[in-house]
């Protein structure tokens, strides 16, 4: 379990990391390595340098204002877990981060890292989905903003360049007003250290919280593990828009999520299994969400 | 110190220096060398127990950097200029921690090779929450396994190091 050998590098700031990473031939960053040093461990990947991101501390922030949330790339899942900020703006996020292994795990590994690694599985790549997301990525020569749609294109393949970082994630506020929806992230795993076999995150906003029949006006669903990209299911959303929630439109919610996935079957979950969980989720995931919206 | 697996002199070596439980250490090591390998092997602290090499068993968990970490996730050279406290270090002149005493009393250990990991693991629980209840406990040591105690020893321990660490 040793990895091949390679070169080390650590800059202290992002313009000399992103310097390495265009200078550099095969050069990986290395963020909270709780997903890369497996990889490397078991030769599966054996990168001539790493670029240790782990000083950029101008990576490591959470704000929050009326329009948007953003969080940095080097924000470690502790403290997504933890942030108040997050837990009022956009409780999700915290719920799929405190699901995520162990806590020392936690203590490592990172937004950026989460999302580079482009796992469909990830926590993360399906909170940034359920959520329309934005993510920032930098290079020597500029920025660019791409969707979190756009940006996971097949299992462990993004539209990240080799020479370019994710910088951090922006979340637009606007459909989700606190007082007025609810949301969750639920994960179907075996034990902390097993990656979960579905999750399923769920966003719901209502007219009126206190109304008898609250209308449901908004609703998000995001699937991981379900396909080769993190799945947000937009006809089951559009199963519940507009009107009172029902157990018709719910269990036409599940439908819709049984159809749309496109799941790798794995040794303890063939793809029929896979289908139903989710189904299940997506009621489930978007039950709970709409329950705390009219808490 | 000069720091190589293989005996191979051909590969460049980087040198760095570690704070290891309060003492500062310069050593010159390959890259890739795990932090698990050079404090087991290296600095032959041998609490720092190698298992799965892989994240999953906790057994190689130590404090880096002011949080717990699992050890074979880190390289050496990352280690360069930080601190890192293990085991080692939690014992003064022999006498043992309050922590190791309730894992003793508690007997939350049959073959031990997990344990180190556990306590830091408890070390760092306890320090951010002195009166866990059972769930925070369990999801507190949710990245360390244990194959022989079947957890629930080693969870009275925790209860109990809370205890004795409170009446300090
Ligand atoms: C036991 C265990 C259980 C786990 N369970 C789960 C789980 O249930 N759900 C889940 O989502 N995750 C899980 N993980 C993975 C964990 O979330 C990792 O921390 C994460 O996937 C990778 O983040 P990292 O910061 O450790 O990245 P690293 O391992 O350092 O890097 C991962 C990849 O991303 C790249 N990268 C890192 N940072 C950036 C950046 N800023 N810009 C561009 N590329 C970057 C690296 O080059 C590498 O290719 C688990 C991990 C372990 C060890
Ligand atoms: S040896 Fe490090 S987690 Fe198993
Ligand atoms: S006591 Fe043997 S593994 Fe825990």
């Amino acid at each position: 379990m040793k990895p091949a050998p390679f070169e080390y590098h650590r800059p202290s700031s992002l313009a000399e990391a992103l310097e390495l990473l265009a200078d550099l031939p095969d050069a990986e960053p290395l963020a909270g390595n709780q997903s890369l040093s497996i990889l490397m461990s078991n030769r599966l990947a054996s990168p001539d340098h790493l670029v240790d991101i782990n000083d950029l501390a101008e990576l490591s922030y959470v704000a929050a204002d009326g329009q948007s949330v953003e969080v940095g790339a080097l924000v470690r899942h502790r403290e997504v877990e933890r942030s108040g900020t997050l837990a009022d703006a956009l409780p999700l996020f915290p719920e799929a981060a405190g699901k995520i292994a162990g806590p020392v795990v936690r203590n490592r590994g990172t937004v950026g890292g989460s999302l580079g690694e482009g796992d469909p599985a990830g926590n993360y790549p399906c909170v940034a989905a359920a959520l329309d997301a934005d993510l920032e990525l930098a290079s020597a020569d500029g920025s660019r903003t791409v969707p979190a749609e756009d940006f996971f294109i097949a299992t462990m393949f993004t539209d990240r360049e080799e020479d370019e970082l994710i910088t951090g994630l922006a979340i637009p506020r606007e459909p989700f007003p606190p007082a007025r929806t609810g949301q969750t992230f639920l994960a179907v795993k075996e034990a902390a250290q097993t990656w979960p076999t579905l999750s399923a995150a769920g966003a719901v906003r209502v007219d009126d919280p206190a109304a008898d029949e609250p209308v449901v006006e908004e609703a998000r669903v995001a699937l991981a593990n379900a396909a080769e990209v993190p799945l947000r299911v937009r006809e089951a959303e559009s199963e519940l828009a507009g009107e009172p929630l029902t157990d018709a439109a719910l269990a036409a919610a599940g439908e819709t999520a049984y159809e749309a996935v496109d799941p790798e079957e794995e040794l303890h979950a063939d793809e029929t299994y896979k289908r139903e969980l989710a189904r299940e989720y997506t009621k489930r995931a978007l039950t709970t969400a709409h329950d705390r919206a009219v808490a | 110190m000069s720091v190589d697996d293989t005996g191979r002199s051909d590969r460049p070596t980087q040198e760095i220096t570690v704070t290891v439980n309060g003492e500062s250490v310069t050593a010159e090591v390959e890259p890739r060398l795990k932090l698990s390998d050079f404090l087991r092997s290296h600095m032959e602290l041998r609490t720092v127990r190698v298992g799965c090499e892989q994240g999953v068993c906790g057994a190689c968990t130590v404090e880096f950097d002011g949080t717990v970490a699992k050890s074979c996730m880190l390289y050496a050279v990352q280690a360069d200029g930080r601190e890192v406290t293990t085991v080692e270090a939690l014992s003064e002149d022999g006498d043992l921690h309050p922590i190791q005493e309730a894992f003793h009393e508690e007997h939350a250990l049959q073959c031990g090779f997990c344990t180190s990991g556990f306590l830091m693991a408890t070390r760092e629980l306890l320090a951010e929450n002195p009166d866990p209840d059972r769930d925070v406990i369990e999801g507190a040591l949710a990245d360390n396994i244990c194959r022989c105690t079947g957890y629930q020893n080693i969870y009275d321990a925790v209860e109990t190091a809370a205890d004795k660490l409170e009446g300090e």
